[in-house]
């Protein structure tokens, strides 16, 4: 019988070199079950390595990484089973149209597709006049919302979503944060990873920050504010009488502009 | 820590997910695909008098061996390259889809694509210039066109696993598509000396036209043909060696 209480996503002490550039240095967290953790750094800091070692595409010098309990590269075809993803690109074939790419992605998680399966899901996201329309026809707004279909379409524990609304407008933005609201409420545990401040202090419970290959802080939105309220980088990142998440990103991280 | 059982998938059944979606993208392509089955019969054609003076299994053997390097050199190695550089593949690999199973059905789609194209040559041939060959003849000769498209798909793999670039590769596959063509079907006929005769005879395009020869009249097999066999086994383990070995599944 499974722990309840085991943690969905393990991350220990993974160490990723590229050549001698030391990109993740022993990096470490969990996501328990039900929880949004937000790994926030500026470009060039890990994230994407991280990232990329988590869903299995990266193979890492040290440490592990197991989802659900099982290691992504000794157990690969069982973790993934448990993990949905939506990359930072969405790349689906364009010549496929979003019903036979729902389809295709169905197949690969082992789902069968009866009939009205796919068009039930394209309508749950508003999306049902563009079951035959070429992914790359669709808007940004509405890419998203096929690639958190396909992300999701298999009921995995654990969903990483990279950088998801980045291009998105306002409206679309929202639309997605409610999602993953939902997907949240399912009980399954998120990673998303982000540039945006306000999109992290809107949907994650816990946010770690990353900075030259390191996690350097790790605590909940409000709780890294109230901890880093008073580092002098943080005041002088500060340009508002109210210290912010950004404020503690950017003290923490620093101003100088990265890759 | 305990481990939480979701259903993993069997690799048939991801095979297949991905074999449907190939064949879809194959068909949404069918006007390429068309293209490159009517090239050989357009050679044939233009060749009725090598036809009459070599005989219709030669000039067929050697139809059919520029139609499989156009498939497996042009339309396999750059759609690969091409997928590559979208992120398909990336895509693809963070699902349980294994490695094998990704590339195993491009190739699979590619293959029933050669065969198509031999079956096609095959009836132009018999439409055209009346050539008739005998059942094992044809059945032979489908096979081993199949088994011979195995050789340039491993040289069209070969290709995108030394190119990342997706451009490059269109150029360098397209390079070597033409010397093989134009050094093998003019060097096979001993226009270019007989050195360039014998290099023609043992590369890719001299040892697959050979074997395809050869099946296409089993009664006429030789040891030629066993060695023009064996040199396409190795050119297709080499190549296909080659292909996984450097083969980077992004393009950065």
């Amino acid at each position: 019988m499974a722990d309840p209480n085991a943690p969905i996503l393990d991350v220990r002490d993974i160490d990723i070199w590229y050549g001698t550039q030391h990109a993740v240095d022993s990096v470490s967290f969990s996501i328990a079950r039900g929880e949004t953790f937000g790994l926030l750094g500026p470009n060039g800091a890990g994230k994407t390595s991280t990232l990329s070692a988590i869903e299995g595409l990266l193979q890492p010098q040290g440490g592990t990484v197991r989802i659900a309990g099982h290691d992504i590269h000794e157990d690969p075809a069982h973790a993934k089973a448990n993990m949905g993803v939506q990359l930072q690109s969405t790349s689906f074939h364009s010549d496929l149209t979003v019903r036979e790419i729902i389809a295709l992605y169905a197949g690969l998680y082992g789902l069968p597709t009866p009939p009205g399966m796919v068009d039930g899901l394209l309508r749950d996201i508003q999306l049902e006049d563009a079951r035959k329309k070429r992914f790359g026809q669709l808007s940004g707004g509405q890419q998203q919302r096929v690639s958190l279909v396909i992300a999701t379409i298999h009921n995995p524990e654990l969903v990483l979503l990279d950088e998801p609304t980045t291009g998105l407008d306002p409206q679309s933005r929202r639309q997605l944060w409610d999602r993953i609201e939902r997907i949240k409420e399912s009980g399954r545990a998120i990673l998303l990873t982000t540039h945006s401040m306000e999109e992290a202090e809107a949907v994650c419970d816990r946010i770690a920050i990353i900075d030259h290959g390191k996690i350097i802080a790790t605590d909940t939105p409000q709780g890294l504010i109230d901890a880093h309220a008073s580092d002098p980088r943080v005041q002088k990142a500060s340009r508002g009488s109210r210290i912010t998440l950004e404020d503690v990103f950017i003290g923490l991280t620093g101003s100088e502009l990265r890759g | 820590m305990n481990t939480i059982e979701l259903a993993t998938p069997s690799r048939l059944s991801t095979f297949r997910a991905l074999f449907k979606a190939d064949m879809r993208v194959q068909w949404r392509n069918r006007r390429a695909s068309l293209m490159t089955i009517l090239v050989p019969v357009i050679v044939l054609i233009s060749w009725s008098g090598i036809v009459a003076q070599m005989g219709g299994p030669f000039a067929m053997s050697s139809c059919i061996t520029i139609g499989l390097m156009a498939v497996g050199l042009m339309a396999y190695a750059n759609s690969t390259a091409r997928a590559r550089e979208k992120g398909i593949f990336q895509r693809l690999r963070v699902t349980p889809a294994g490695t094998f199973e990704i590339m195993a059905s491009r190739i699979v789609v590619q293959l029933i694509q050669m065969l198509l194209m031999a079956v096609v040559l095959f009836i132009a041939a018999y439409v055209i210039d009346h050539v008739a060959l005998s059942v094992g003849g044809y059945v032979l000769g489908a096979l081993f066109s199949v088994l011979s498209g195995a050789v340039f798909l491993a040289l069209g793999l070969a290709v995108v696993g030394l190119v990342r670039n997706a451009e490059t590769v269109n150029s360098i596959s397209r390079f070597v598509y033409i010397a093989l063509v134009i050094v093998g079907a003019i060097g096979e006929l001993g226009v270019l000396g007989t050195l360039a005769e014998k290099i023609v005879l043992w590369s890719p395009y001299g040892s697959v036209k050979v074997l395809l020869l050869a099946a296409m009249q089993p009664s006429a097999w030789d040891m030629s043909a066993t060695y023009a066999l064996l040199a396409s086994l190795a050119y297709c383990v080499v190549f296909a060696f080659i292909g996984i070995k450097w083969f980077k599944w992004t393009e950065e």
